[in-house]
């Protein structure tokens, strides 16, 4: 998907990457491989997003106000819950998995779950 | 004829067969709410035909209980997880107000009036309205850290109730878990309702607790806290209890002990007890309010304050004296606590019922002798450097303290919010895995997983680029 992108100031770049990550913590509410690479492609923009307010506000040489710090640390809140949230999820995935390959393929002689294939199994004649 | 009586047999067990399969459909159905309750498979088995043997071929149908013991597994350690966060979010709610650090909160405003009455004192230390001032602000300041003190206590006192109540549901939810093992050894046919009332039972232990659940013979279960103390084995309960460790407080007089979990043998297991809400209780009662108002060994940085306060403006006046030529008279302690608890001295901090205004000592006898210099030195106690408390002035301490609460309630709330989605995603797949083939789940994992892992170092870039831009902007 291509996004075009074109910002006046830091403020409104700034709203736009807090729009962006409520879309993101909107899309991970359901647990999906597309709402994941949707996820990660509304954060990239949220990275350019930031990357644009850091350029502006170095541009202009314009000191920021209250509400625009405010701004950055409730961003800095919702990636920390992000960060922690990706964190978990990993080591529950990583535990399924764990759990798949120990029912579907036993243990191996050293006690870890057997490695999975996920190949389809092809048979060749002729 | 033979044959024929075998094949109206035949029939009429298929036909049975499907019939209990349409039950378990139906079954399902009935329960899709049902909290804890996992789709039973019906599987139509083969039967060979054998007529010399009395195996008279058809079908005949097994339940397949498709409750995934990991998938359990997995939504019991995440609620457990999200049990302690919302219970630290829920106990440290009430810290806030006492520690904040707004202008208008209590203790720093009083100090603020405090040292601002020093100072005007100490433009005409002999002005019996800003002697008078000084001694009310004095109060203002004892009150304060008398009200925080009090609403500490008060915490600490909900506290050690809500772990009382806590450790008492557990034991309900064990003597629950109990008398279905109880049912199932009378009766161990598979039973999908009362299997989905154990499971709804686990979670809302797993929500109070850490417990491992092991399943046995015929679907009874072991219920384990820390994975080593026996909550629940086949029909046998082992109740916890909440103690008060009355040797954690030896040498802390006026300090309130720490509360610890034995188990019905007398086992201290409070350090098996790692997640659910006990856990974030025992928490708030045994580390953080102790680090504030004292507890166990503790003496508390509150306490720490109000002593430091008081001994340092007190030193000041015994040393200074009421005139500022001979005969010098030394000046009266403005602050009184009690010293015998140290645990309690912010509780107990008053201002003497001795001192009046000409009691208090302005001049520094020097040499050179300065009419006013006590009070000036008093004036500037709080921002002198480095700072009567560990180095740091009274306002600053008080800060540093606010600064722990607050960092400590907003990692529970960034924890609380994670762990509430990842309990929403362990559900879905605890959900999902029902009828699903193990290879298809797999793959759909790594995926997700991918996925993750994509938008997670995605993340980690972002954090990177908040932190350059928060370096950007000017503090003040």
């Amino acid at each position: 998907m291509e996004r075009t992108t074109e910002y006046g100031d830091a403020h409104e770049c700034l709203q736009a990457a807090r729009q962006s990550m409520r879309q993101v913590k909107r899309l991970l509410a359901q647990p999906s491989a597309e709402a994941a690479d949707e996820s990660a492609a509304l954060l990239r923009d949220v990275e350019i997003q930031l990357g644009c307010v850091a350029a502006l506000l170095r541009q202009n040489g314009s000191k920021p106000d209250l509400e625009f710090r405010s701004g950055i640390e409730e961003l800095q809140d919702e990636v920390a819950v992000l960060a922690r949230f990706f964190a978990e999820a990993d080591k529950l995935f990583s535990g399924w998995l764990h759990a798949i390959r120990a029912r579907r393929g036993g243990y191996t002689e050293r006690g870890q779950a057997e490695p999975l294939v996920l190949v389809k199994k092809l048979s060749v004649e002729g | 004829m033979g044959n024929l009586f075998t094949s109206l047999n035949s029939t009429s067990q298929s036909l049975q067969a499907f019939e209990q399969a349409m039950d378990v459909v139906q079954n399902n159905v009935t329960n899709a709410n049902s909290p804890g309750y996992a789709d039973q498979v019906p599987e139509m088995i083969s039967q060979d035909f054998q007529a010399g043997t009395g195996l008279s071929g058809g079908v005949q149908e097994t339940t397949q209980d498709t409750r995934n013991s990991y998938a359990d597994t997995a939504v019991q350690q995440s609620m457990s997880l999200q049990g302690m966060y919302q219970q630290l979010q829920t106990s440290l709610e009430p810290l806030e107000s006492v520690f904040d650090v707004s202008s208008s909160s209590p203790i720093p405003s009083a100090l603020n009036q405090l040292f601002q009455s020093f100072s005007q004192w100490s433009s005409q230390p002999s002005n019996a309205s800003y002697q008078s001032a000084v001694i009310n602000a004095a109060q203002q300041t004892a009150t304060a850290f008398q009200q925080a003190a009090g609403e500490l206590n008060s915490i600490q006192t909900q506290t050690t109730s809500d772990i009382q109540s806590t450790v008492t549901q557990i034991n309900q939810d064990a003597a629950t878990i109990q008398s279905y093992n109880v049912q199932i050894a009378r009766n161990p046919t598979p039973d999908a309702g009362l299997s989905a009332q154990l499971e709804s039972t686990l979670e809302n232990l797993s929500s109070l607790t850490n417990v491992t659940t092991i399943p046995g013979l015929g679907g009874m279960v072991t219920v384990l806290i820390g994975g080593q103390t026996p909550l629940v084995i086949g029909t046998q309960v082992n109740d916890l209890q909440a103690v008060n460790d009355t040797t954690s407080n030896a040498g802390n007089p006026g300090a309130p002990p720490t509360i610890s979990i034995v188990d019905s043998n007398g086992n201290d297991i409070t350090g098996q007890v790692t997640s659910g809400s006990l856990a974030g209780l025992l928490n708030v009662s045994n580390t953080m309010l102790p680090a504030l108002i004292g507890g166990g060994q503790q003496v508390g940085g509150l306490n720490t304050l109000a002593q430091g306060l008081a001994d340092s403006i007190n030193n000041v006046l015994a040393q200074a004296s009421t005139t500022s030529t001979p005969p010098y008279q030394a000046g009266s302690p403005l602050f009184t606590y009690n010293s015998s608890s140290p645990a309690g001295i912010a509780g107990s901090l008053a201002v003497s019922s001795t001192i009046t205004g000409s009691l208090l000592a302005a001049a520094d006898t020097g040499p050179p002798v300065v009419a006013n210099g006590a009070a000036l030195t008093l004036a500037g106690l709080d921002s002198s450097n480095p700072g009567p408390i560990d180095g740091q002035g009274f306002t600053q301490y008080f800060s540093s303290m606010t600064s722990a609460v607050g960092n400590a309630v907003s990692n529970a709330n960034t924890a609380e919010t994670a762990q509430s989605q990842l309990v929403a995603q362990a559900q879905s797949l605890q959900q999902q895995v029902s009828g699903v083939s193990l290879d298809e789940e797999a793959v759909r994992l790594v995926q997700l997983q991918g996925s993750y892992d994509a938008a997670s170092k995605v993340v980690t870039e972002i954090n990177q680029t908040l932190q350059t831009l928060m370096e950007m902007i000017p503090t003040d």
